[in-house]
């Protein structure tokens, strides 16, 4: 139920946030409703924030956290709003606190090699700014183009190169954060606000990312530079049997290649779903029918050794290298993907404009193919009861920092014609993401690698997940956040206030 | 900058390439027509704009390799090298 918010509260946040700061208007409002996961668009009603502010400062946003205290009003923390969880979607109206324009960059330490900026800041533009310095913040979502620093924050990112360079929580070293009452710290490693490593007290940086905003609002972030690549290196191979090509991924994993930045295995129904929509698949012959990708970044020498000791591995695993043009220009695509054409078929073969959906899990490399198998079956099952979704096929990501060899980024892409949304349509969705979470499960895995587990469906298995350490989670939830205000109702953690 | 030219302004004649798609130009490959009658309705798209978004599409690729490395190596090359080792 959403809450409403007074006349006085809007007078308020523009004493705080400045008279041009604040919106209550549809478009501000509509537009930060939903973010690019399926959307239950025949409710949309049910979503909209009473207020948008765009805070400048860390003193803004704990002081418009206070008010929110004092009137019981819930706050929803966004920063890009390009998730694919339901962290930046209201579900109880609110104060939509938006960090876009908190997006300086504050400091560059060229002795620490560090850069400190607003959380509003686009990992783009700040590689922009870096350039000119000879340095590269790596964080690399499918996102890349429009995703923000505090959003990463939020749902403790991965990074396609981050096998190389490490994802988002290894690459902020730490951040200022305004907890759900208002109060201010900093959450880090521990000691400065640039020690990489530190022993003292408990490890704040990591209870505070990946809490999808129901912990508080990140607003400064002290990142780690890296010395910008001077050569990129990727390899695209075809296979004609999907386990060969797993076996070639987990093989290349392994190789011990420190440029190393990441291993992309493409199912047969990803090779299916391209050869129908992809320039660089359609002309491929029928043998191949998976693909592995992977990519190596650093200094040019290190890049061309580790590069050859890959590609031995590559050719020794039988599969038949796909070209420059393909590999450079598909490696290219990878680090902006939400550009892609969003057009599916419909049962009938017809195309119809869909949404791209990917539901993620953390898999171990041992049991990709069985998992393969279960959740295309869910996909299937899914498009013949409803002529809305489209199996668009699977990636399997290597998912470790620094020593990719265990579990991967798993992802099954569907295609939704969101048009036909209804509440049947729609719960049969859920169910299928708590079946493909359930999988995750049963095969050692984790629901989410990167995006977060709070959407409907999934949600509901974080305590199966998680066990004794679900109780944990509340009581951390119950004792932050004493008003419940900070993002209520995502991760189950209603409950926690329930049981008191 | 070239000016108006009669044969930029319409697409050039398609012609197959695989059950469900069709081709006008060299390595540019489109869904077929006949699959975007119900739901989605194909625009004409007259040569010139066709050939500026493909153009812009590679310089998209090539910025952002250009964005993340100073350089990008080529594995054709090295497995020549690996190739002249052997």
């Amino acid at each position: 139920m959403a809450v409403a918010i007074l006349d006085s509260v809007i007078d308020e946040l523009t004493a705080i946030c400045g008279p041009d700061h604040v919106f209550t208007g549809r478009s501000a409002t509509f537009n930060r409703a939903r973010v690019p996961a399926p959307f239950p668009v025949h409710r949309w009603a049910e979503y909209i924030p009473s207020a948008v502010v765009l805070p400048s400062s860390t003193e803004q946003v704990s002081e418009v956290v206070k008010l929110a205290n004092r009137h019981r009003i819930p706050v929803v923390p966004r920063a890009g709003g390009t998730g694919l969880t339901d962290g930046a979607v209201p579900l109880r109206g609110g104060i939509l606190v938006d960090v876009k324009l908190m997006n300086q960059i504050h400091e560059l330490d060229h002795e620490n090699r560090t850069v400190t900026v607003g959380t509003g800041i686009n990992m783009l533009k700040l590689n922009e700014e870096l350039r000119r310095h000879g340095y590269i913040y790596p964080d690399d979502p499918a996102s890349y183009p429009c995703s923000l620093v505090g959003g990463r924050i939020g749902t403790s990112g991965w990074s396609l190169i981050g096998a190389r360079y490490g994802h988002t929580r290894d690459l902020v070293i730490s951040f200022e954060l305004v907890l759900p009452t208002g109060e201010v710290i900093r959450a880090g490693d521990g000691g400065g606000p640039k020690v990489r490593k530190s022993s003292s007290g408990y490890q704040l940086k990591h209870l505070f990312m990946g809490h999808q905003g129901t912990l508080g609002i990140a607003t400064e972030a002290t990142l780690e530079l890296f010395p910008r690549p001077e050569a990129e290196f990727s390899m695209f191979w075809a296979y004609e049997d999907y386990r060969d090509a797993w076996r070639a991924t987990g093989e290349l994993a392994r190789s011990g290649v420190a440029t190393l930045a990441g291993v992309v295995l493409f199912d047969e129904h990803k090779i299916r779903y391209l050869r129908r929509d992809d320039e660089a698949y359609i002309p491929q012959p029928e043998s191949v029918r998976a693909v592995v990708a992977c990519a190596a970044y650093g200094n040019e020498d290190e890049v061309r050794v580790g590069a050859k000791r890959l590609l031995r591995i590559a050719k020794a695993s039988g599969g038949r290298y796909l070209g420059d043009e393909i590999s450079q220009g598909d490696w290219a695509s990878r680090h902006d993907r939400y550009a892609t054409p969003q057009h599916g078929r419909a049962r009938d073969g017809q195309v119809a404009l869909m949404s791209w959906h990917c539901e993620d899990a953390s898999i171990p490399y041992p049991e990709l193919p069985a998992v393969s198998e279960k959740w295309h079956a869910i996909a299937a099952s899914l498009a013949e009861r409803f002529d809305m979704f489209d199996d668009w096929g699977m990636f399997a990501y290597t998912n470790g920092a620094f020593k990719p060899w265990g579990d991967y980024l798993t992802e099954i892409d569907i295609g939704v014609w969101e048009m036909k949304w209804d509440e049947d349509a729609w719960a049969a969705w859920v169910q299928a993401k708590r079946d493909i979470a359930q999988v995750a499960i049963d095969h050692g895995g984790s629901i989410s690698a990167c995006h977060g587990s709070c959407r409907e469906g999934e949600v509901d298995l974080v305590p199966l997940e998680l066990g004794a350490g679900f109780e944990v989670m509340k009581t951390i939830k119950r004792s932050l956040d004493p008003n419940n205000i900070m993002n209520p109702g995502k991760y189950l953690l209603d409950q926690a206030y329930e049981e008191g | 900058m070239l000016g108006f030219r009669l044969s930029a302004q319409k697409p050039s004649e398609a012609h197959r390439v695989t059950d469900v798609v069709v081709s006008r130009f060299e390595h540019v490959f489109e869904v077929d027509p006949a699959l975007m009658r119900e739901h989605v309705h194909q625009q004409e798209i007259p040569n010139w704009d066709f050939e500026r978004i493909v153009a812009s599409r590679w310089e998209h690729l090539a910025w952002m390799h250009d964005h993340f490395a100073d350089c990008a190596i080529s594995a054709e090359e090295l497995l020549a090298e690996i190739e002249a080792e052997s």
